[in-house]
């Protein structure tokens, strides 16, 4: 009887413990996520509590590329036909300032501490490197042709560009911004993620099918990640955007017109799961906390809500015409 | 009009090279690529279908529901306010008619889809043939102008008769950029439907 009143007594506890938890949690829960639209010319935000779209402002021609910096003061997103970066103040949502890209960006990367951006302008076959603070130009490096993909490593000191025409990853070294590694992979290789503890780096390929799993020390491949849907060709099957958690055990691949995001388990590289999300889904993001994953589907012109641990997808949102980035306040 | 004769000529040619990228479909006038059939498992990650693909062509509410939500006149949000709350009255047959339903949309979305694309390619072809003609016409039109002495006459008329054809000729080209966005909202169509019914299953 008494050990009953006792274990009654600590489940009260735990509850009570844990419903205190969820109520300091909560105010934490509501997120605001920036999707850009490449055909309406717009980002649509949405309010991650309510699951709604709060506003959509206007930007340039063709935004693609897009993420905070790192104060979370701003969002930044490469406009593609207007040759530049433009800068959504995150308080007021409306466009302030630009930043001198080359022709054509598409995507970019910043550095650890948020202060230098490097821009993978898809034309002119540069990576362009700006200062953020003073939001001016630094210089170029020559990569390969069509610059891609665009990643830092987690110790900043490597920068990973991905080239579509020469189906290779080039590593490069931040700090003398010269080509040290390039490491070839699938055709048409789309977007790379590093491991949070860096000891892996994932290239997605468009047109290959596949993910090369690569370690970025001896910038060799070490395994590939296949994927494999009953009754869709393999040519439907196009891996892009990949989202890891932060403790490295769980990855999301965006399989393009399989309309599929493919849960993988990182250590043994298997596809654990496949969710039916939205036409056409390109890349994604996490809430910070983890518990939600949102992906932008391009021709369905809506976002998927994954809830992370359940493996499921809960919830979609109308935005604009043919939504490909999107970016969640830290 | 010996500077229309040239125009003419640049847009017919300009016209036709414009198009064919994908080699096994010569026809195809969209720079949409096209996809013959959308695949089942694009657009259903549910339960295998199994009989349901034929048998939902016998059960007359199924039909019904079908034609009203494949019109394109019917709004999306209506359509999928509908299949929630026809799958939401059929509680203990939910997932036999929520797989009828699914199979008559594929089915029919997908029938609906093919006969645009044959439609469009049809026009493809009357208009390339109908570009050959221009050429043609502004060749002898060219002729005439040239020959002495000229027969204003039908100079005028052959004149007048390129004019209209090319405005026709235009007139279709536009029609046919704007019906290669309806493959696409068939597809969209398709697979919002299927992805309510899966999740009204769950």
């Amino acid at each position: 009887m008494q050990a009953e009143v006792r274990t009654q007594m600590s489940r009260m506890w735990r509850v009570a413990l844990l419903s205190g938890l969820a109520l300091a949690a909560a105010p934490a829960h509501a997120f605001i996520a920036y999707v850009s639209n490449e055909k309406s010319n717009t980002v649509t935000v949405i309010d991650t509590d309510s699951w709604t779209v709060t506003k959509t402002i206007k930007v340039g021609q063709r935004p693609r590329g897009i993420d905070f910096t790192r104060d979370g003061k701003f969002v930044m997103v490469a406009v593609g036909d207007d040759d530049t970066i433009q800068m959504i103040d995150a308080k007021t949502q409306t466009v302030v300032d630009s930043l001198p890209s080359g022709p054509d960006p598409e995507l970019f990367a910043q550095d650890a501490a948020g202060k230098i951006l490097y821009v993978a302008n898809e034309n002119d076959n540069t990576v362009t490197v700006i200062d953020l603070e003073k939001r001016s130009r630094l210089g170029d490096i020559q990569v390969g042709v069509e610059p891609e993909g665009m990643t830092i490593s987690p110790d900043g000191k490597t920068l990973i560009n991905t080239s579509e025409t020469t189906n290779m990853a080039h590593f490069i070294d931040t700090s003398s911004r010269q080509i040290v590694a390039n490491v070839l992979v699938d055709a048409r290789p789309r977007f790379a993620e590093f491991k949070h503890d860096a000891s892996e780096l994932w290239v997605s390929s468009e047109i290959g099918g596949t993910v090369s799993v690569i370690d970025p020390k001896k910038h060799e491949i070490i395994g590939k990640v296949t994927f494999e849907i009953p009754g869709l060709r393999k040519e439907a099957i196009q891996p892009v955007g990949i989202g890891m958690t932060k403790d490295d055990k769980t990855a999301f691949v965006a399989l393009g017109p399989a309309n599929r995001i493919a849960v993988v388990d990182v250590a043994s590289r298997k596809v654990t799961k496949y969710l039916l999300v939205g036409q056409r889904v390109w890349h994604m993001a996490f809430t910070p906390d983890e518990k939600y994953l949102l992906t932008t589907n391009g021709v369905s012109n809506d976002v998927s809500v994954i809830d992370v641990a359940a493996q499921k997808v809960i919830k979609t949102i109308q935005v604009g015409e043919l939504p490909w980035g999107i970016a969640i306040a830290p | 009009m010996k500077g229309l004769a040239m125009a003419v000529v640049a847009l017919a040619l300009s016209g036709t090279a414009a198009r064919a990228a994908d080699p096994r479909y010569p026809n195809w006038p969209c720079t949409q690529a096209k996809v013959p059939e959308i695949s089942l498992a694009a657009v259903w990650a549910g339960p295998a279908l199994d009989d349901a693909e034929t048998k939902w062509k016998n059960d007359a509410k199924i039909t019904a529901l079908v034609a009203k939500l494949s019109a394109r006149k019917t709004p999306i949000d209506e359509a999928e306010r509908s299949v929630k709350e026809f799958l939401a009255a059929s509680s203990a047959d939910k997932t036999n008619n929520a797989k009828l339903l699914f199979a008559g949309l594929f089915d029919t979305l997908n029938a609906q889809r093919s006969q645009v694309m044959n439609g469009l390619e049809r026009v493809s072809r009357k208009q390339r043939e109908a570009a050959d003609k221009i050429r043609e016409e502004a060749i002898q039109l060219q002729a005439l102008q040239g020959a002495t002495p000229r027969d204003e006459a039908r100079v005028e008329a052959l004149g007048n008769e390129l004019i209209w054809k090319t405005r026709i000729f235009e007139d279709r080209n536009k029609v046919v950029r704007f019906v290669c966005e309806v493959p696409t909202t068939i597809d969209q169509r398709l697979f919002a439907l299927g992805r309510v019914i899966q999740q009204e299953m769950e």
